[in-house]
């Protein structure tokens, strides 16, 4: 796979992906420099870097589907807003409840999810993020319904806070590093060996001794764990939370994401977050023409380029070798 | 408080009978190819967005407004079978793909409908201007029969298709063996493109008779498509009339737990159905048909 870490160890850079990476380097100080508007998109793009990463451990790696990690954002991003905006807590053990929060959610709902296959996980999965998100709606007095929770401190410990929008781009940039250097560390893990099998044949996984539904559980529980923070980044960063945020779009939007940058490798969602955030920028005030920009763009990639960005120094090694030939 | 129970159960089977109609779409092409179609939910809001519009902007009469949006419908059936699914098909791509693809194209019609059509939400008239039938002292209206009376119609066509026209024939064989009946000399990607067109006019139809009790919306779709899938769940995937019971079930089901539980229930007590019957009995009340 192209990511980082196999570039390091195979010592040999490949062009492509050196554009790649350099044009994402480039955008991220040109965007510190200058400012503005741009910061609060990368702060997104980098916020759902962190989540698209859980979902390619998942989907990626494992070879499993879920529409409905949108779930374990709510629960932990709905957990911290309101014991920060409405209790006082601080963002830090706020924000671990609601990881934990969600990660139990998980554990309860994956045992019997992750038991399906096929179209009856893909709607068990959807259904969980759908009565989520109905709860949000309908559960008045904690999450004030569709008019949402304002005033969500911002992140910090203590006296330190991160307020100011550059302060809050670099510690983004180090979450959303950290989560890809993790998941790059799973892949190459035993752990991530075991993925990757159940995703080629779980028959042959079986009997190389893998326990299926344990790793299957596993890759589950660590995706919902990004996801969760992902969705406690998303609150506190923007202050604000409501139903809409974690809604069916947002499970597109990241699949769009996802499949731009490359289903199951590790930079990939780093790259579909940043492009898919920043490129439709320009529709960003037609709210209407961005959902279709993202959900065309979702069908051309699915039917044109399967493999997504990361494929591009693939492609450039074999073109490559095609013309030394 | 049981004559509330028996008015609600009589509602519930009338929003039960339209699930019943999407969930037999869903099974059409499952059936047909194996994919499970989640634009399902814009066929139904199409129908009855485009009835409503033909009747407002053209000034057509109802029946003639209604044919229309279902033949348009049915069309866009079979181009969203040519441009989304067939290159995926081709491809030979994962069940994730098409199931992705197809919510990707469920929200760009959606998207499209609030574009051109605008956020407001529309109705139809009523189709027969009575007051409520009384029987055995329960208000029955007539939309409420036209419900029954249409559905119990379709399955009554449909299965007669399937059973008794060559075309229908064939497209049983594709069901039960795609290969084989290649081999017979069957157009089985043609058959993929009426099981769209037939599966997206159901949805219209459904669209169409519950669009005068409730209301239709560019964002109408996605309920109705879930509701007509746990439909097809509860009935065992690819059983069309299986799918018909369990959409009669779920209408049910919803209408007892807005009496019991409110009307904030009504989507959570569908999908806690769903769940259960996945949990389970994946295979539905009749078992699947595969």
């Amino acid at each position: 796979m192209n990511s980082l870490i196999t570039i390091w160890a195979n010592r040999r850079i490949n062009p492509a992906a050196l554009v790649l990476w350099g044009l994402a380097a480039a955008f991220v100080a040109y965007t510190f420099v200058s400012g503005g508007y741009l910061i609060a998109v990368l702060h997104f793009a980098l916020i759902y870097t962190v989540f698209v990463t859980g979902l390619n451990i998942f989907m990626g790696f494992t070879g499993q589907v879920s529409f409905g990690h949108n779930a374990f954002a709510a629960i932990s991003g709905y957990t911290s807003a309101v014991l920060t905006a409405t209790y006082n807590w601080d963002p830090l053990p706020a924000g671990l409840l609601g990881l934990a929060g969600a990660l139990t959610c998980a554990l309860i709902v994956g045992y019997p999810v992750l038991r399906l296959r096929g179209h009856y996980l893909a709607m068990a999965t959807l259904a969980i993020g759908l009565i989520v998100y109905e709860v949000a709606v309908q559960w008045d007095s904690v999450t004030k319904g569709y008019m949402g929770i304002s005033g969500i401190a911002p992140l910090g410990i203590g006296r330190f806070t991160v307020v100011s929008d550059r302060a809050l781009l670099i510690f983004l940039v180090i979450v959303a590093g950290l989560s890809l250097l993790s998941a790059a560390g799973i892949r190459r893990s035993r752990l991530g060996r075991a993925f990757v099998a159940i995703a080629g044949s779980e028959d042959a996984a079986r009997a190389l001794g893998i326990d299926v539904a344990r790793y299957k559980l596993i890759a589950f529980l660590i995706s919902a764990g990004y996801a969760a923070i992902a969705g406690t980044l998303f609150v506190h960063a923007v202050g604000f939370v409501s139903p809409e945020v974690f809604g069916l779009p947002m499970v597109v939007l990241s699949f769009t994401m996802l499949y731009v940058g490359g289903i199951g490798t590790i930079g990939g969602a780093a790259l579909g977050a940043i492009v898919i955030s920043a490129l439709p920028e320009s529709f960003r005030t037609f709210k209407d023409y961005q959902d279709l920009a993202y959900g065309a763009a979702l069908i051309a990639i699915l039917i044109y380029a399967p493999r997504g960005m990361a494929s591009l120094p693939a492609l450039w090694t074999k073109w490559r070798q095609r013309v030394a030939a | 408080m049981f004559d509330l129970v028996a008015q609600s159960i009589i509602s519930g089977i009338g929003v039960g009978a339209i699930y019943g109609l999407i969930g037999i779409g869903f099974c059409v092409i499952y059936n047909a190819s194996g994919i499970v179609n989640f634009a399902q939910g814009a066929f139904v809001m199409l129908g009855g967005m485009l009835t409503q519009g033909a009747m407002a902007r053209l000034g057509l009469p109802l029946p003639l407004a209604a044919i229309l949006a279902i033949a348009l419908v049915a069309g866009s059936g079979i181009v969203l079978e040519r441009i989304v699914v067939r290159p995926l098909w081709n491809r030979g791509s994962t069940m994730f793909v098409m199931i992705l693809a197809t919510l990707a194209a469920q929200i760009v019609i959606e998207r499209i409908t609030l574009i051109v059509g605008g956020d407001q939400p529309r109705t139809l008239p009523v189709f027969t201007d009575l007051p409520p039938l009384r029987i055995f002292g329960f208000a029955v209206n007539f939309q409420f029969l036209w419900i029954v009376g249409c559905s119990a119609l379709i399955i009554v066509l449909l299965g007669l298709f399937f059973s008794s026209t060559k075309t229908g024939k064939a497209m049983r064989a594709c069901s039960i063996n795609r290969d084989a009946a290649a081999l017979q000399g069957i157009p089985v990607s043609r058959m993929l493109a009426l099981a769209f067109a037939i599966s997206a006019a159901l949805g219209a139809v459904a669209g169409i008779l519950i669009t005068p009790t409730q209301y239709t919306a560019f964002n109408v779709g996605v309920p109705f498509a879930i509701s007509g899938f746990i439909a097809a769940i509860v009935g065992g995937f690819g059983r069309p009339l299986g799918a018909f019971a369990g959409g009669i079930l779920l209408g049910v089901a919803q209408a007892l737990a807005i009496v019991y539980l409110g009307a904030a229930s009504k989507n959570v007590a569908a999908l806690s159905i769903l769940l259960l019957f996945l949990f389970v009995r994946p295979t539905g009340i009749l078992g699947s048909a595969k």
